[in-house]
């Protein structure tokens, strides 16, 4: 009895303490939030010149690898320029981002943006963005970042790391069974037999998350369809081709049916990342078709985890490894700082130390010249003999021709109802056709 | 003030009196077997209820091996904080966990003032402006806000509210004042009307007489109210993901959220997460459960 | 006169007391109810300056949208499942914890405390009790039965209904318990003097004298249902495929990531709409019962 009144006398005592610093606060708050607008309005005129504080808003798309680099920034941005303070918004990028984004058109852009490549296409082309074009810290970019993230000759979006894309494989599985590694569809069928005579199941899958599911029709879709129509997209809005006529596409769609019938049917529309995750590092399947988002969940399972990675076969043997070009970098091109934005840029770039850090934190690769990743990741010989051969792409030529919200997730959800058997696939490619309308990026 | 007085005084005795038959009540039925049976059901009952709460607990003090590897019914190895301390990191605990009360707070206070005034002023005055202003606030039980979210940011922003407190608990008032509305006019009947006519007499204001006699007596309604929109507004995600988004202003939930996101891998630690923000709500509740319960039972009893 | 002006006084400050709750209300949601409307004319994607009308073609559209009837579909049945279960299993412990088995504030606690949690947890937390402990509970027990509930579209229903009602039951338990425990005793005196037996008694005192409590319940339950969203984002995000996607959420969809702000404000307002209707006509019905009894 007492220990209760005690209790609720506590939590009324917080409550009422909060309330009363709240009103202090609250005063103090709004006054720091509406300074940056009436300082913007004047600084319009006179932007900031190099010593003056200045706040810059900053919305961060993350997903929760990502989650924890802002400090980083923040760290080496008050070491080389301590007048630039960064104010972070950090939300989730597959559920926020675009809400916010949209929320932002109606009252005006952020300072800066990090989001994906592929949201430049869809941003890029509205005239929100800062050009980025011949700006001395782009030299410091890879090259093969900038076609991603150019619209009519200008660059919108600085691109800092990357994921790779394809089939992470148990290596001890695959030397254990003299397994090699498969490159064309008839390969990757041996495989799969083999290994279901083994008792191993073949692929690990978690089709509770539909992104999954949309994610890798993608993948297959890179290497099927757009690696030969590099506009099908455009084609597609054009009338020129259709998911329903297209033979690639259609493999790319059977692809996911192939996979469906050579994991635990039961149980992966009922698992979600994690748990696929952990079955595939205690070797209860031997692939799965994946990105780097997957990388820290395997290190963290079991941090001597042996896996590599190789591009899912497609029907002409000549599939390549899946780059994607991750957290990528925008301004505003509305924002009176575009200087302060341009040394925030700068820091990002140059400092070495910082990206290190950033990649080492996140399992992702680099995107900046001279910079690689020292944490331990097996799979980094398969990518740099890939790429070493030139058997990369760009996600975004898939992701540039059809937009991900509202067309390819809504897409997965078709092939979902498919895979389940209460539509024929048929069905799900004419469903895609008929929203083609909301395919433009 | 001598009918105020005597009037409280009547009051006691009625409680008192009420005690005493509740205790006559639970002496009253004897403990047969069909008691016996009801109490296995129960029994059963709260395991299913309970089982749920237990394994965030267990899981929340797991290591992200035995959290993937392990038998998800065993116990951690040790008991382990650590992910507790990674939750107050990544959640920016301080600030989310101030920012959250403070709005809970404060938008609470303020929702129980208007709404016992607005529902004294509906329940006491006639004309048709009043009967307007019930059904005008009753229909926004229906509004789903979540259908709703790009106007009320539209609206928000041209007010130059976003991304401000003031503009979080503004919102939380706009969208609890219904509910609030509804409740506490239920309780209204039980408020007797003889005292504000006393003192009228006496000469008191309309403002007077509702802060120093109605509230007072409003109490048990304003407990329930104060619980059923503290865990509602506690546990928003959508309003606060929209109005304060920034690192700073940022509320539990919404922290939170980044930890289930998409390609999320740390769920020992979102259940860590889960066992902070709930625990606060959870204490509140158990203190002021009686009080709950008693404003409860007002409101079920006159619809 | 003198007393007709004080009278108007007294009004204008009774006003006054509603007014600033009024103001607030009605530029948080009234207004943006009405912008709603507004939008709902045009086909604008929620990015663009200009919002071009195109008339009621989007409400011409709601009705031959397959994936709109759909989550109709799946929205009342989850909605008519939960305002049965809900107020049978309430009724039922809220009668259990009326009698005089021991420990009722140890019961009434556990049965309380889910509510307390967020919605959007509630979702995780049985997505993680479905498809990972209660398989282990399996192999603990020897036995087989199907718990991956949330992962076909035929019992994806009911898993959702497990983790709602695990939610919510309790919180309708306290209002009907609240409402036997003021049920005067005396009328179940007279009851047994009259020789009627227990049931007899239920039927004909405890439900009559609920009539309120029903009300509440039963109007509360279903238009939480009919709102039914944070929990489906967690626990399904809709699916599989789409089997699990309320009308909330396909607004959602529709106007974000579809970028079709005009045609989901539509769907917002017909929900609305709905809302309206269901709830009247609920009030009415019980109400009249209420009298009757």
């Amino acid at each position: 009895m007492n220990f209760k009144k005690i209790c609720s006398f506590t939590m009324v005592g917080i409550m009422g303490a909060t309330t009363l610093v709240g009103c202090g606060g609250k005063t103090s708050s709004e006054g720091a939030i509406t300074t940056p607008a009436s300082v913007e309005k004047k600084d319009e005129a006179a932007p900031a010149s190099s010593n003056e504080k200045v706040t810059l808003r900053v919305l961060a798309g993350q997903s929760t690898t990502d989650a924890g680099i802002e400090d980083m920034i923040d760290e080496a941005l008050a070491k080389k320029y301590p007048e630039i303070t960064l104010e972070w918004e950090c939300i989730d990028w597959g559920k926020d981002f675009q809400p916010k984004m949209q929320q932002y058109m109606q009252s005006g852009l952020p300072d800066i943006m990090i989001g994906k490549a592929q949201d430049i296409a869809t941003y890029g082309a509205q005239g929100l963005l800062g050009d980025l074009t011949g700006k001395s810290y782009m030299d410091n970019v890879l090259g093969e970042a900038l076609p991603g993230v150019t619209i009519d000759g200008k660059v919108y979006g600085l691109v800092y790391n990357a994921l790779y894309q394809g089939v992470y494989y148990n290596k001890k599985i695959f030397t254990d069974n003299n397994i090699a590694i498969p490159t064309t569809q008839e390969e990757l069928k041996a495989v799969i037999d083999k290994l279901n005579s083994l008792g191993i199941t073949p692929f690990a899958t978690h089709h509770a998350d539909t992104w999954s599911i949309g994610n890798i029709t993608m993948q297959f879709a890179i290497n099927d369809v757009f690696n030969k129509f590099p506009t099908w997209g455009d084609d597609l809005r054009a009338d020129k081709v259709s998911f329903i006529d297209s033979p690639e596409y259609r493999s790319a769609y059977e692809y996911n049916k192939l996979i469906f019938d050579n994991t635990w049917k039961d149980e992966t529309f009922s698992l979600e990342q994690t748990e696929c995750d952990a079955r595939l590092v205690q070797g209860k399947a031997a692939m799965k078709v994946s990105g780097s988002w997957s990388i820290q969940n395997f290190l963290d399972i079991d941090e001597n985890f042996e896996f590599g990675i190789f591009p899912f076969p497609n029907q002409t043997g000549d599939a390549k490894l899946i780059f994607e070009p991750n957290i990528t970098l925008m301004k505003s091109a509305e924002s009176p700082y575009q200087e302060a934005i341009d040394k925030v840029f700068e820091v990002m770039t140059t400092d070495k130390e910082l990206a290190l850090e950033i990649y080492n934190y996140t399992k992702t690769a680099s995107m900046l010249k001279d910079v690689s990743p020292t944490f331990p990741n097996p799979s980094q010989v398969d990518i740099d003999k890939y790429a070493a051969s030139g058997q990369i792409v760009d996600a975004n030529t898939g992701n540039n021709q059809l937009q991900w919200g509202g067309f390819q997730e809504e897409n997965a959800k078709d092939i979902a109802e498919w895979l389940q058997g209460n539509a024929s696939l048929d069905d799900a490619l004419k469903a895609a056709d008929a929203r083609k309308a909301n395919s433009k990026p | 003030m001598q009918k105020i007085t005597e009037f409280i005084k009547s009051q006691r005795i009625y409680s008192k009196s009420k005690k005493q038959e509740e205790k006559e009540t639970i002496k009253e039925e004897k403990y047969t077997s069909s008691t016996f049976l009801l109490q296995v059901f129960m029994t059963l009952a709260a395991l299913f209820f309970l089982t749920p709460i237990l394994i965030i607990f267990n899981y929340s003090m797991k290591t992200k091996k035995e959290l993937y590897i392990g038998n998800p019914l065993a116990l951690p190895e040790t008991f382990n904080l650590s992910n507790f301390e990674a939750a107050f990191n990544k959640l920016n605990l301080v600030v989310s966990f101030t920012n959250t009360l403070l709005y809970t707070a404060i938008s609470v206070a303020i929702l129980v003032i208007l709404c016992g005034a607005a529902a004294w002023a509906i329940a006491r005055a006639k004309g048709n402006f009043f009967k307007f202003a019930y059904v005008y606030f009753v229909i926004g039980i229906l509004i789903p806000y979540q259908a709703l979210f790009l106007p009320i940011y539209i609206i928000g922003y041209k007010l130059s509210l976003t991304n401000t407190r003031l503009g979080i608990i503004l919102m939380y008032i706009a969208t609890g004042i219904s509910f609030g509305v509804f409740i506490m006019t239920s309780f209204m009947s039980t408020v007797p009307i003889e005292l504000e006519e006393a003192a009228k007499i006496d000469g008191c204001s309309i403002y007077r007489t509702y802060f120093s006699i109605v509230l007072p007596l409003l109490k048990p309604a304003m407990a329930t109210l104060t619980i059923m929109l503290s865990f509602q507004i506690w546990n928003d995600y959508l309003m606060a993901s929209l109005f304060v988004s920034s690192k700073k202003l940022k509320t539990l939930t919404v922290a939170m959220q980044s930890l289930f996101s998409q390609q999320a891998s740390d769920y020992s630690t979102a259940f860590a997460a889960i066992v902070i923000s709930v625990l606060p709500i959870a204490i509140l509740f158990m203190c002021l459960q009686k009080y709950f319960i008693k404003g409860m039972t007002v409101g079920a009893v006159k619809g | 006169m003198q007393k007709n002006s004080l009278e108007r006084k007294e009004t204008l400050q009774h006003m006054t007391l509603i007014l600033p709750g009024m103001l607030i209300f009605t530029i948080g949601l009234i207004i943006p109810l009405f912008l709603a409307f507004r939008y709902s004319f045009t086909n604008w994607d929620g990015m663009t300056i200009d919002k071009p009308f195109i008339g009621i073609q989007n409400y011409i559209k709601l009705f031959s949208d397959v994936y709109v009837k759909d989550a109709w579909l799946f929205t009342i049945k989850f909605t008519l499942w939960n305002t049965i279960l809900q107020n049978i299993f309430a009724l039922l412990f809220a009668v259990a914890l009326d009698s005089s088995i021991k420990g009722k504030k140890i019961y009434r606690t556990i049965l309380f405390l889910p509510c307390l949690i967020s919605a959007l947890v509630t979702g995780f937390l049985w997505l993680k009790m479905f498809s990972n402990v209660l398989p282990a509970l399996n192999d603990l027990l020897g036995t087989n039965i199907n718990f991956l509930l949330l992962g076909n579209k035929d019992t994806v229903l009911s898993g959702l209904l497990i983790a709602n009602n695990w939610q919510w039951v309790g919180y309708w338990m306290l209002i009907y318990l609240a409402a036997l425990q003021s049920i005067p005793s005396d009328l179940y005196e007279a009851a047994k003097v009259d020789g009627a037996s227990k049931i007899r008694q239920f039927i004909h005192i405890t439900i009559p004298m609920l009539a309120p409590a029903f009300t509440i319940c039963i109007v509360g339950i279903t238009t939480g249902s009919l709102k039914v969203y944070d929990l489906l984002v967690s626990a399904t995000g809709g699916g599989p495929g789409r089997a699990s996607t309320s009308i909330i959420q396909l607004i959602y969809t529709t106007a974000i990531s579809g970028r079709q702000y005009g045609y989901g404000c539509a769907l917002s307002i017909s929900l609305v709409a709905i809302l309206l209707i269901v709830a009247l006509i609920q009030v009415k019905v019980l109400r009249k019962k209420e009298v009757q009894a």
